[in-house]
């Protein structure tokens, strides 16, 4: 199975759902919220925040694959300035614009604005967070990012 | 639509400016609310143009982070009487500001740019702004980039001038086409602008040399040049053809035209 197989599995809802529930001794479907007390749904959530991470950064690994790591620099110390946007890469460029106009937004949000696939911006925004023009910070189960430009001084 | 508009040229003396003014002014003459500011930070001219003689705060003490947009905003409705809102946020004139603007770092301009593109927001969105026009320096200074970056349409002065048709060309091909920017050009002192031959060779040339839709085309006026910036054109000669000029480009701009 490639990398890109394993992260279309780990959006499917059907791989969270087969893990909520569990059969008793007798065979009857027991939920696991009731099996084994409400602990374990947190557990699922931390088991699924952590499937959430290993998919982005998954995402990045195929990013880096598919662009021979010729474009990212990782860590960069220059500023997410306009000469900055111009040296970048056209697919970069496009995702760095549209979060410079939203200020702080999902790969979701960014998707629906460049009308390139939500997986697509995924990638590119945790390129963008590798090189150090924006950083991303999570609130439950969605990411967002933003550029910190007030921290950079 | 664009709401965002930054007058923009390759060289000087092309006529942003006047541009700048005369389409903020035609905008609020149609009722609109608008608000007009002076990015040219090395040679302000707004304040001038509009006489106005002291600022509380200006546009470079909001981009140094230093006072609020709203003290930076100076209302000129007045101006414009029977219109909508007109104001303006102007460059500091002052040496010693022109002399600070020109030693900014690419930090400061990387939060200038964060500043600049807040204005949607503040100015478009809480305040009720229709339209916000940037008046730029001509060629490729941070501040202007940070303009076409933040705008939605950018307007192209330019002259028949031959230095300033092959600096405009790579301007558009090398820096609004890398930003995916909606532009449109203002062919402006063009001799002879009555004669169809002469129209429809400024058409050809916009769309062979330039690739971008023509917006308009302003011929070289003397009565213009007789008032030496000192009123605001489109609204003390209402039937005057560069007013008709200025009411099209509105509606092109309006229209959502200019692609």
């Amino acid at each position: 199975m490639n990398n890109y197989q394993c992260v279309v599995r780990l959006n499917k809802p059907s791989t969270v759902t087969s893990v909520a529930y569990t059969h008793n001794t007798r065979g009857t479907l027991l939920n696991n919220e009731e099996a084994l007390g409400r602990k374990p749904l947190h557990v699922l959530e931390k088991i699924r925040e952590n499937l959430e991470r290993l998919n982005d950064k998954m995402e990045v690994m195929i990013e880096l694959q598919k662009h021979g790591r010729k474009d990212i620099q990782p860590f960069s110390d220059t500023p997410l300035d306009v000469m900055t946007l111009l040296s970048m890469p056209d697919h970069l460029r496009k995702t760095a614009m549209t979060i410079c106009r939203c200020g702080r937004a999902t790969a979701e949000e960014i998707s629906e604005q460049t009308t390139r696939a939500r997986a697509v911006e995924s990638a590119y925004l945790n390129q963008l967070v590798i090189m150090g023009y924006l950083k991303k910070e999570r609130k439950g189960r969605k990411a967002y990012f933003y550029a910190d430009r007030e921290s950079q001084v | 639509m664009s709401k965002i508009i930054a007058v923009h040229s390759y060289k000087g003396g092309t006529g942003k400016t006047l541009l700048s003014v005369n389409l903020a002014a035609t905008f609020a003459k149609q009722g609109k609310n608008v608000c007009l500011f002076d990015l040219d930070f090395r040679a302000p001219s707004l304040f001038a143009i509009l006489k106005v003689e002291n600022a509380e705060c200006y546009l470079n003490d909001y981009l140094n982070g230093t006072c609020d947009i709203n003290k930076v905003l100076i209302d000129l409705s007045s101006k414009i009487p029977g219109g909508g809102k007109f104001f303006v946020g102007l460059a500091n004139p002052s040496t010693e500001a022109i002399r600070d603007m020109s030693a900014k770092d690419r930090k400061w301009e990387m939060r200038a740019l964060g500043r600049l593109l807040s204005l949607r927001n503040a100015l478009l969105t809480d305040k009720g702004f229709d339209y916000i026009i940037f008046d730029t320096s001509p060629g490729l200074q941070y501040s202007s980039i940070n303009a076409i970056v933040t705008a939605d349409l950018v307007v192209v002065a330019t002259t028949g001038d031959r230095s300033d048709v092959d600096g405009t060309r790579r301007m558009l091909r090398e820096l609004y086409n890398l930003f995916e920017k909606k532009t449109g050009l203002v062919i402006n002192k063009v001799l002879d602008a009555a004669s169809k031959t002469k129209r429809d060779e400024m058409d050809e040339k916009a769309r062979t040399v330039y690739q971008v839709p023509m917006l308009g085309l302003v011929p070289c006026f003397c009565e213009i040049l007789r008032a030496e910036g000192s009123f605001i054109f489109v609204r003390d000669k209402p039937d005057h053809p560069f007013t008709k000029i200025l009411y099209e480009m509105t509606r092109k701009i309006e229209a959502n035209q200019i692609n």
